[in-house]
């Protein structure tokens, strides 16, 4: 299968005032076409520096970094967004839908963003791959935290991107919701999606196809799971 | 500027109805500040234009006194008047290059009682226009009698008759005359202490033509120089030039200044002097104009850079689900051009509407020596504010737009651990 990411020497410093915070110090990591990575690890450890990196958010300080057939590392951010467009979708912990709009109307957003027109169709299909077909109206204060989350998965699915992105998807809600999205996320992979997702559930850690643990901004764990084809 | 943006902008100003509305009230404020002014300088030129206009003469020779005054009573009516001796006209006339001349004797009546409505804001005197029927109707050829239940047979007076007088329109819709009843006008006569009371009989009404000759009454010349006791006397001298230019005037003026108690004074000149009089208080207006402006802009940038402040993760999202830096920039732009385009409406409505206010206010401030409108709000002078606000926005907009667009997503969504 086709490799989407690789990243080789991956770094990422910050810096706070005289001292540098090593967040990401020297990773490789390579994400494949339909594969569910977890990315896992305690607060603090570099998850989201890390997902951020992979999937063009943020540059690496050092390192080499491919997305989609694209050496991202060095880029700013007007041309880091040329690579994210089309081939990227996020989903982030606290759902981020936009408050004014209804379910529809955000689900269709970033196709305006593209300059592509809505397919009223394909917004079914969606939205009902998803379980929200009675919710499309509804604005975002008007439905669950679950709710909300499939909203913007479907957010994130509407550009048929190649890679999900999702930092904690599952954080902000309870188990048995959280479960039912990491789910959702796995049938999603099953379609061919890559998935990168990074959690503090190690349960979905051994559900995914690989997880990945970092402590203090290195891999300190690889692991191909029983859940990999 | 047709945008995919609009509906989305709209539903952010929305977002804060209260907030939005102020911001544009205070565009509205500004506007409705330029606009009024834009009226007022175009319904001034408008009104002297056209009182100059309807004198129905170019150049006026009349006794030595100060142009300023002398104008604004012809075009207004007034009192302070200075009289000429009667042979001037005499030895004027014959002028080769006059094409019309014709001689007015102004005096000024005391208020009869006899009104219906008195009230105080109303002149407490009434001007009354010695005329040679003949030369006057040649310099207003429009002047016509109103016709209609007790206006008809209207007719200009004998000029030999010492009690017949044709009034304009406001007067006698003020006084209530009719064609036939009689006019009281209570004068004092030149050199003595007790004011005579005369009755005069109205012959004729003339139509509206929204001058001063509205509020006139007319009378012979020799019947008004009687009343007042100035056997030999008149006011002014209206002329018209068989060829009006800068070089005839200046001819025409430095032949006839050289009689002693003449000056002569182009109309042309009577309005360069009022519109430089009344530019004074338009530059006033014009500076808190700039002021409203100003704070008005300032209300516009803090209000939109704090609605992307407020929004710095959505702005961030955004980034994230593929807008680039010129959507993000187009979105709060437009924003920013919505909210001064609302508030330029808003004005623009509240100035037209509130025009017969401004021209009140204004005519209290200052004596501007025309009658007649003077503030005009025309849709071009709305065109010009609403283009004009929107040019602001323009430039407001810039910066907090240019804010949002530089925003990084990563730092922008903020869900990291800083
Ligand atoms: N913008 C920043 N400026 C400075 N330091 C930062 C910044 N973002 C992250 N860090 C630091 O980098 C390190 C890794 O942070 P990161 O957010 O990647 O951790 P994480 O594994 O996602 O943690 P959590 O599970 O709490 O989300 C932390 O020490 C954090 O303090
Ligand atoms: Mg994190």
């Amino acid at each position: 299968m086709n490799t989407l990411i690789e990243a080789r020497g991956l770094k990422r410093y910050y810096r706070r005032g005289s001292e540098t915070v090593k967040a990401l110090d020297g990773v490789d990591v390579s994400i494949r076409e339909g594969e569910m990575v977890a990315v896992l690890g305690p607060s603090g450890s570099g998850k989201t520096t890390l997902i951020n990196l992979l999937s063009c958010l943020d540059a690496p300080t050092e390192g080499t970094l491919t997305v989609a057939g694209k050496s991202v590392a060095g880029l700013d951010e007007d041309r880091l967004v040329e690579v994210r467009r089309g081939v990227l979708g996020f989903v982030f912990q606290r759902f981020h839908l936009l408050p004014t709009l209804t379910v529809t109307e955000n689900i269709e957003l970033p196709l305006t963003f593209l300059g592509r027109a809505p397919d009223p169709k394909r917004t079914q299909e969606i939205l009902a791959m998803v379980g929200l077909t009675d919710r499309a109206a509804h604005l975002p204060n008007e439905l669950s935290g679950g709710q909300m989350q499939r909203a913007a998965i479907a957010r994130a699915l509407m550009i048929e991107p190649r890679i999900l992105v999702a930092d904690e998807p599952t954080g902000n809600l309870d188990k048995k919701t959280g479960e039912s999205i990491f789910r959702l996320f796995k049938q999603l992979a099953a379609k061919g999606l890559a998935i990168i997702i990074t959690t503090h559930n190690a349960s979905f850690g051994r559900e995914a196809d690989r997880a990945i643990t970092l402590e203090d901004g290195r891999i300190v764990k690889e692991e191909r799971t029983d859940a990999a084809k | 500027m047709p945008t995919r943006y609009l509906g989305l902008a709209l539903k952010n100003l929305k977002r804060r109805p209260v907030r939005t509305a102020l911001t544009a009230a205070g565009v509205g404020l500004a506007v409705a500040v330029a606009v009024s002014l834009g009226g007022f300088v175009l319904g001034y030129r408008q009104a002297i234009d056209k009182s100059i206009e309807m004198l129905g003469f170019q150049v006026m020779i009349m006794a030595k006194g100060c142009p300023y005054e002398a104008a604004t009573l012809m075009l207004k009516g007034g009192t302070g008047l200075l009289y000429l001796p009667s042979d001037t006209y005499r030895k004027v006339k014959d002028d080769p290059g006059i094409e019309a001349i014709t001689p007015i004797f102004v005096g000024i009546a005391q208020k009869e009682a006899g009104g219906v409505r008195d009230d105080a804001s109303q002149k407490t005197f009434t001007v009354l226009d010695g005329i040679d029927v003949p030369s006057f109707v040649a310099m207003k050829p429009w002047l016509k009698f109103k016709s209609g239940a007790g206006y008809s047979g209207g007719k200009w007076f004998d000029p030999a008759s010492k009690d017949e007088v044709v009034l304009g329109y406001e007067l006698a819709e003020y006084e209530q005359r009719k064609v036939g009843d009689s006019y009281y006008a209570t004068v004092t006569p030149f050199g003595k202490t007790d004011p005579v009371r005369h009755e005069f009989k109205v012959v004729g009404v003339l139509e509206r033509t929204g001058t001063q000759d509205d509020g006139t009454v007319f009378l012979p010349i020799d019947a008004a120089r009687d009343a007042f006791n100035r056997p030999k006397q008149l006011t002014i001298l209206g002329l018209k030039l068989k060829e009006f230019n800068a070089a005839n005037m200046r001819e025409f003026e430095n032949k006839w200044l050289k009689l002693p108690e003449v000056q002569v004074v182009s109309l042309q000149q009577v309005k360069t002097t009022l519109v430089s009089l009344v530019g004074t208080a338009q530059t006033m207006i014009a500076a808190v104009a700039v002021i409203a402006v100003i704070v008005a802009l300032i209300g516009v940038v803090n209000t939109i850079l704090m609605s992307v402040y407020e929004r710095t993760g959505e702005i961030g999202v955004m980034k994230a689900l593929g807008a680039r830096r010129g959507d993000i920039f187009e979105l709060i732009w437009l924003e920013t051009l919505m909210i001064c385009l609302l508030g330029s409406i808003v004005g623009s409505i509240g100035a037209w509407v509130g025009a017969g206010l401004v021209e009140k206010a204004i005519k209290s401030l200052a004596d501007l020596g025309v009658s007649g409108s003077i503030v005009r709000i025309t849709p071009g002078v709305i065109g010009w504010a609403i283009s004009g606000s929107l040019a602001l926005g323009f430039f407001a907009g810039l910066y907090p737009a240019w804010r949002a667009a530089s925003m990084r997503p990563v730092d922008a969504i903020g869900e990291g651990a800083a």
